[in-house]
């Protein structure tokens, strides 16, 4: 399957006028999203998500490294015209009406001679904003906003979305609604890259994962390879109190349950661990693949880089 | 169609912009200020004698010379803040997520001042015409030089102040662009404003800075005795031309400063 995006050793850092520190956005970021698949951007605030946006984009220049969208240079014109992006945080011309905005739109995107008629109110109508065409956009909610940008993005059938924050200012309602647009395009096989911090939402929909943290890539991969290898549980029997703070102390997570004290440990780990438990004669009942949710695996890898830091 | 589509979104964003209306609140207030005491000395010179109305024409002066430079003023405020604010409120980054080039969105911007001013052009060339009755003279002058001069200027001021905005604060862009214009206006020949400035150095801003003297309508309207300097075609064709030459040095300019500029919300 060949990559939509492609992020190779990208570093950038930003400068502050008349002084000489710097800040490192990103170092050394590497990834890919492949055409058709749904890819979740993650990371904490501050990790580099919107500035890799950015550069995709082409709003910002990398220090070096490469990157390519669609096979094009970020800014590229031949790309654009397949994206459709929606930024955090979407700020419209407030004095235009929603129906304004996408004419407006779509004849940037070169599509008003075109464009069905039926178009824009069938966007709308997507987006549940019809019956409000006669409104400015300066008297919007929140969510309303959130909605028309999604219509933006969708206006001139785009092969890829960048989506930096989908659901935010949503209800729980419109955020469902955004999830199932989102799985049909999907199913349309339109490339979807989208930030949120809304993980189990995230994970019902995407295939691929990118986590980044501090400008740093922690993890990329299908998601069904990080949720299912990423954790091993061995179930035990007589344990001593010495024992599980030994585990604990190698990064084990220690629970007791009815069958046993379970002990869940990273892949590398599990031999290490096993023979540890077998020489201090506990009885081993069981050894599996724990299968994680997005949530957790995210939680550990940002907890883990900040123990290290 | 997209450079267009982005200066009518522009000139629609002038004609609600705070600011500006502030602005041309304040200059109508001074304009009609200024005309109340036209009027007055209007009705008090036709009672005394034809001698009497080089003041009212003095009046007259005075006020084109307020349109003049509130017009510079217009264009280079207009033409920082159209940029900056979209910047500062990220409304540009829906523009430039579209296929539109970096300089297809700066010509876009810079094509709705130039909107913007036409408008006040067409008030101003009005507004003569109103001063010149008031004052009972007949403007004799063909109506596109009316036009097209204060265009040029314009275009040169905002195309200053879009460079600027590419790289500076909008205040230190609208500053920089009226300095400049100060400046120009005490250097034209004759003005011994800058007389303590070495020779050498006004040539050389008086050549650097745009010639706002080879620009201005008064070269050959003569309000006060309401005729028509002869100036002909050929001068006409080099007066314009150099005026568009210089916006256009700022506009390249103002683009390749803009290429590698970060778009992210300020």
């Amino acid at each position: 399957m060949p990559a939509a995006i492609e992020f190779q050793n990208v570093t950038k850092t930003y400068g502050r006028r008349f002084r000489r520190e710097t800040v490192a956005a990103l170092s050394c970021v590497s990834f890919e999203a492949g055409a058709g698949e749904v890819c979740a951007f993650l990371g904490p605030n501050g990790a580099g998500k919107t500035t890799s946006i950015g550069l995709l984009m082409g709003f910002h220049f990398a220090d070096s490294g490469q990157i390519r969208v669609l096979g094009c240079a970020p800014g590229d014109v031949r790309a654009k015209a397949q994206i459709g992006f929606l930024p955090e945080n979407f700020a419209f011309y407030k004095f235009l009406t929603g129906p304004k905005l996408l004419r407006m739109n779509l004849a940037l995107a070169g599509g008003r001679s075109t464009a069905s008629p039926d178009l824009i109110p069938e966007l709308l109508a997507k987006v549940r904003l019809q019956g409000y065409e006669h409104l400015r956009i300066g008297k919007y909610s929140r969510g309303m906003v959130q909605r028309l940008g999604i219509a933006q993005a969708l206006l001139s059938d785009p092969q890829l979305l960048i989506l930096d924050e989908p659901t935010s200012g949503l209800d729980p309602a419109g955020r469902k609604d955004i999830l199932d647009l989102l799985a049909a395009l999907k199913a349309e096989g339109k490339t979807v890259f989208l930030s949120s911090h809304i993980l189990p939402e995230v994970e019902q929909i995407c295939d691929r994962v990118v986590i980044l943290d501090h400008g740093r890539l922690v993890r990329s991969g299908r998601l069904r390879e990080m949720i299912a290898s990423d954790r091993i549980r061995i179930v035990a029997n007589g344990i001593t109190p010495e024992l599980e703070q030994t585990a604990r102390e190698r990064g084990a997570a220690v629970e007791h349950g009815p069958n046993g004290v379970r002990i869940l440990v990273d892949p590398a780990s599990v031999r290490e661990m096993a023979e540890a438990l077998w020489s201090n004669g506990c009885s081993v009942v069981s050894i599996n693949p724990v299968e994680s949710s997005l949530e957790e695996v995210f939680l550990r890898l940002v907890d883990r880089r900040k123990e290290q830091a | 169609m997209r450079i267009w589509t982005i200066a009518r979104v522009t000139l629609a964003g002038f004609l609600r912009n705070r600011v500006l209306i502030l602005f041309t609140a304040v200059f109508v207030f001074i304009l009609l200020s200024e005309l109340t005491d036209l009027l007055a000395m209007r009705s008090a010179a036709r009672h005394v004698s034809a001698g009497d109305i080089s003041p009212v024409m003095g009046e007259i002066g005075e006020i084109l010379d307020l349109v003049g430079a509130f017009g510079c003023a217009l264009a280079a405020w207009s033409a920082a803040d159209t940029v900056a604010s979209e910047m500062k409120s990220g409304t540009i980054l829906a523009v430039m997520a579209r296929p539109v080039e970096r300089w297809e969105f700066l010509l876009g911007k810079y094509l709705g001042v130039q909107l913007l001013t036409a408008i006040y052009v067409v008030f101003g060339f009005g507004f003569i015409h109103l001063l010149g009755w008031i004052g009972g003279q007949q403007i004799h002058t063909t109506p596109w030089v009316l036009i097209v001069y204060p265009l040029c200027r314009y275009a040169i001021y905002s195309s200053i102040a879009i460079f600027f905005v590419t790289f500076a604060h909008q205040i230190v862009a609208f500053g920089g662009a009226v300095l400049i214009a100060i400046l120009a206006s005490l250097l034209k020949p004759g003005d011994n404003s800058l007389a303590f400035v070495p020779a050498a150095v006004r040539n050389v801003a008086y050549v650097l800075l745009p010639s706002t003297a080879l620009l201005s309508e008064d070269r050959f309207l003569t309000i006060t005795k309401a005729s028509l300097a002869k100036i002909t075609w050929d001068m006409h064709a080099f007066a314009v031309a150099y005026g568009l030459n210089y916006a256009m040095i700022f506009f390249l300019l103002a683009v390749w400063s803009f290429r590698r500029r970060g778009l992210s919300r300020e």
